[in-house]
């Protein structure tokens, strides 16, 4: 082998362990935690501007940084309950009861305007409000019936239970976020109105649909 | 001729190793693009190594200033940069609306921040371990701050 055939490999093999330096290490990057749930975030305005948001955000990533977030009322992953608006109502007490009943509906209002439903159902609670301020009119214009509004929540009651684990007047958003990761895959949140779409949900994927 | 050969050959090496250590951490981007006003264009490339460098040579007093501005954040910048680092592909954030878009995003461990508005363009990008390392450099500087 001549010397040019010798520098030659040699230059490529320090060419090699550079680039293998410099390359970023594909195989730990892929990695990525494929079981982990994303809570997702999508609002969408149907108003002249069409504003669109849309936030993912690893469960696990949120458990662990709230914590570090003392902001307001919020402390410790905890946040404080304004104690004003619960004077006269034992919250726990009132888990504690929805907890231990039967599944069923607990509350149905229906009139000509709303329609509210809470109800307990294998493992889950369902808030659901309708509102239509134009329904029972008798002169019901375009602009009322336009404002429709449909909000639906369903949350594992386990979640709920962690929610008021801390106490009555804090909500543990940390202890939440846990046991909702162990949930899988959730519809939690859906509001519809004239003005807005909201939807939040909880999913193995780290991109909204 | 020889000795010239081998003399290139060892300056090539150490060239290209010593590029692959100044690039190993990835590259700091900046750019920015005004439309407005004075039509400021700022393009920054920088190699991230440079930060943790820099950082030392700084003066202990101005980086302790800088410490007492952003010690209640840097609990909270370092559980960001090390919970990113274990999701190295994500799309964080993404708000949409007439003439403005902003996007933050996580791809192969770099932070990309752009933010793209009929007047302006930003475009950053920077490697998520460096947010570790600055804080890591505040910290010591100005520990319980």
């Amino acid at each position: 082998m001549n010397h040019v055939s010798r520098g030659f490999l040699s230059f490529s093999g320090s060419l090699l362990i550079a680039a293998c330096a410099v390359l970023p290490p594909a195989g730990l990057a892929q990695n990525s935690s494929k079981a982990d749930q994303w809570i997702h975030v999508r609002v969408e305005s149907k108003d002249a501007e069409g504003e669109t948001v849309r936030v993912n955000v690893p469960i696990e990533m949120a458990v662990k940084i709230l914590p570090a977030i003392n902001h307001d009322n919020l402390h410790g992953g905890k946040v404080r309950i304004d104690n004003a608006h619960l004077n006269d109502v034992d919250l726990l007490t009132l888990l504690d009861a929805v907890r231990s009943s039967k599944d069923g509906e607990y509350v149905t209002v229906q009139s000509n305007q709303d329609n509210v439903r809470v109800a307990k159902n294998a493992g889950y609670l369902y808030i659901h409000v309708n509102e239509n301020p134009g329904k029972g009119k008798k002169h019901a214009d375009a602009k009322d019936s336009s404002k429709e509004s449909k909000v639906e929540i369903k949350v594992p009651m386990k979640v709920v239970d962690a929610l008021f684990s801390a106490g009555n007047d804090e909500l543990d958003v940390v202890a939440a976020l846990r046991a909702l990761s162990s949930s899988g895959d959730t519809e939690l949140v859906s509001v519809k109105d004239d003005e807005n779409t909201v939807r939040v949900w909880i999913d193995s994927k780290n991109i909204s649909d | 001729m020889l000795f010239l050969a081998k003399a290139a050959l060892g300056f090539g090496a150490i060239l290209a190793l010593s590029g692959a250590y100044v690039f190993h951490e990835g590259v700091i981007r900046v750019d920015v693009d005004e439309t407005r006003g004075d039509c400021h264009h700022v393009h920054v490339w920088v190699p991230a190594t440079v930060v943790p460098i820099a950082l030392q040579v700084v003066p202990r007093v101005k980086l302790q200033q800088a410490a007492e501005q952003v010690r209640p954040y840097l609990p909270l910048l370092r559980e960001i940069a090390k919970e990113l680092q274990k999701y190295p592909n994500a799309e964080l954030v993404d708000v949409q609306q007439p003439g403005q878009h902003v996007h933050v995003s996580v791809h192969d461990s770099r932070i990309f921040v752009d933010a793209v508005s009929d007047e302006d363009n930003i475009h950053v990008r920077v490697p998520v371990q460096i947010i570790s390392d600055v804080a890591d450099r505040l910290e010591s500087v100005a520990p319980g701050v």
